[in-house]
């Protein structure tokens, strides 16, 4: 994927080892994080995040639906990941599927919590508009443009920030409605509902080179991986999801210490992108 | 293939080492007890025996409660050759559904997610150098989903791949753990719990080498939780790899008389 002499293989572990990169950055600092959001106005709500050299977009579009018979009080909630051609040749045809599949799964167990729907994100019961009958079907969509490692961390940074730009419009539902038939609703234009997006997770994705773990990994350093955990942390502290990647195997010690190191550098990535998507928010109101 | 009703199989359950085990009933749930009459931190009964089908290099049943799993292994054979060059072997896993695996009729279709985490607990236990320019390909069919499914398929690949001789530095045993009303970790679920969970954890480690292979979360955890919760999948990987050493070693003794 990424061709690298020796050299440059020793200079990355070495650089690691001395918790001094080969940017500049130490083993648990962030690249800078820009937020843009509104990016697609034919969507309910967009945004696109910058993290170096990686770029994505997510895009959040809402139907209404009819929920589920085993779960009638849950609206329906779908994320999926799609790798363009653009960001890198080998995504070409089927290429990227396998990559995408990984990340909507590992995105799809990391923001939709259990089956219960406890412990998510985006509290399904809030997408009911008629018990059993109608509710909002939230499709979010996320597109990787260019890839530099990283990817699945921006990828839930980019559907936490579309979501708290997302705007689900308000629906009257006609009061006759008997029983037995499908209710009529009626779709308002001018009237928007807006998501709390205060309980969505962020992923810190730590990956292991050598004997030390770092956040944040270009592609280059990605290739000289052990393994890799993905672990979403929500404001409060408690672990929403977590996903292990790599083929070699971890110590269950090793594991408890990069769940509490998440924990910490979670709680300044919270801030850092509340902070980006409020400041994103206020230009694209002004322009 | 169902165990002989005159051999009783071999039971396990993890204890936590010194602690004592947390009352089985909690002042609000007095009237909860779990569909088959187990304790919260009791593992169903496993069965495990090899060469359930004589075509292929290697294979494995495994049967825990009524979840039903078949799995063969073929290979090392040659990659395709559309694949590239490798020192190293390729491992290709793939997991099915029987369409009457599911209470409702199913597609019976692979399932990719399954597949690749499959792939995933795997792939650290095999020596992959020592197949060169070739693949080993693993199939696994779920005959009857019963709860805990992917844990079953792991433990039952792991033992189909020794069975055929795939060099590996141990064998991957497989637990998994929910979280049901928020409060009680129920080790070895059922379908019905399964459905009622808030969150689950899936465990695959090698239980000699005391290395976790794959690792998932979902649902939201308390550090104590998640401590408690990677304890008792460790404990009970430990008891089902004892189980699965032992349905290896009456299989190479029964071949040898």
């Amino acid at each position: 994927m990424v061709g690298l002499s020796v050299g440059e293989k020793h200079f990355i572990q070495g650089g690691i080892a001395q918790d001094l990169r080969s940017d500049g950055r130490k083993r648990l600092t962030y690249r800078p994080i820009y937020v843009e959001t509104g990016v697609i106005p034919q969507a309910h709500g967009s945004a696109r995040v910058r993290l170096g050299a990686t770029d994505v977009i997510a895009s959040v579009k809402a139907e209404l639906g009819k929920p589920s018979a085993l779960q009638p009080d849950k609206g329906n909630i779908a994320i999926y990941v799609d790798c363009s051609p653009t960001a890198a040749p080998m995504f070409e045809g089927r290429g990227a599927e396998e990559l995408s599949t990984e990340l909507s799964v590992a995105l799809q167990r990391c923001l939709l919590g259990g089956k219960s729907g406890a412990g998510a994100g985006i509290d399904p019961t809030s997408l009911v508009v008629v018990e059993g009958k109608v509710c909002w079907d939230l499709y979010i969509d996320g597109l990787v443009i260019s890839s530099d490692g990283n990817l699945l961390d921006a990828l839930a940074a980019a559907i936490k920030a579309a979501l708290s730009n997302t705007g689900i419009p308000k629906v009257d539902v006609a009061a006759d409605a008997t029983s037995d038939e499908q209710p009529e609703v009626n779709i308002s234009d001018e009237e928007f509902l807006q998501f709390d997006t205060s309980g969505i997770p962020v992923i810190v994705t730590l990956t292991k080179v050598g004997r030390h773990y770092i956040v944040d990994a270009t592609s280059e350093e990605e290739s000289q991986m052990s393994s890799a955990v993905s672990i979403s942390v929500n404001r409060k502290g408690h672990i929403c999801g977590l996903t292990k990647r790599g083929g070699v195997g971890l110590d269950p010690s090793i594991i408890l210490d990069m769940i509490s190191v998440a924990k910490h550098v979670s709680e300044q990535l919270i801030n850092k992108l509340d902070s980006e998507i409020a400041a994103a928010e206020a230009s694209e109101e002004e322009s | 293939m169902a165990a002989k009703p005159g051999s009783a199989p071999v039971t396990y359950s993890p204890n936590l080492g010194q602690k004592t085990r947390p009352p089985i009933f909690k002042d609000n749930d007095l009237d909860w007890v779990r569909p088959d009459g187990r304790g919260f931190h009791q593992c169903r009964p496993a069965f495990f025996r090899t060469g359930a089908v004589n075509s292929a290099s290697g294979s494995a049943y495994a049967e825990l409660g009524s979840t039903k799993v078949i799995v063969s292994v073929f290979g090392p054979r040659e990659s395709k050759k559309a694949m590239m060059y490798s020192d190293t072997g390729r491992l290709n896993c793939n997991v099915s559904y029987t369409t009457f695996a599911t209470p409702v009729r199913g597609q019976g279709s692979d399932h990719k997610e399954f597949s690749s985490m499959l792939h995933k607990a795997l792939e650290g236990a095999i020596m992959l150098e020592t197949f060169p320019k070739t693949t080993v390909d693993v199939f696994a069919l779920v005959l009857e989903s019963g709860g805990s499914d992917l844990p079953v398929v792991i433990s039952c690949a792991s033992l189909a791949l020794a069975d055929a001789g795939i060099m590996m530095y141990d064998l991957v045993a497989a637990v998994s753990v929910v979280n049901v009303f928020g409060k009680n970790l129920v080790i070895d679920p059922v379908l019905e719990e399964e459905s009622y969970q808030d969150g689950s954890l899936m465990l695959t480690c090698m239980p000699s080498r005391y290395e976790v292979t794959q690792l998932t979360f979902t649902g939201e955890w308390s550090t104590p939780d998640i401590n408690e919760a990677m304890q008792l999948c460790l404990d009970a990987c430990n008891k089902l790899g004892k189980v699965m050493r032992t349905c290896l070693k009456e299989a190479a003794s029964g071949s040898q008389e």
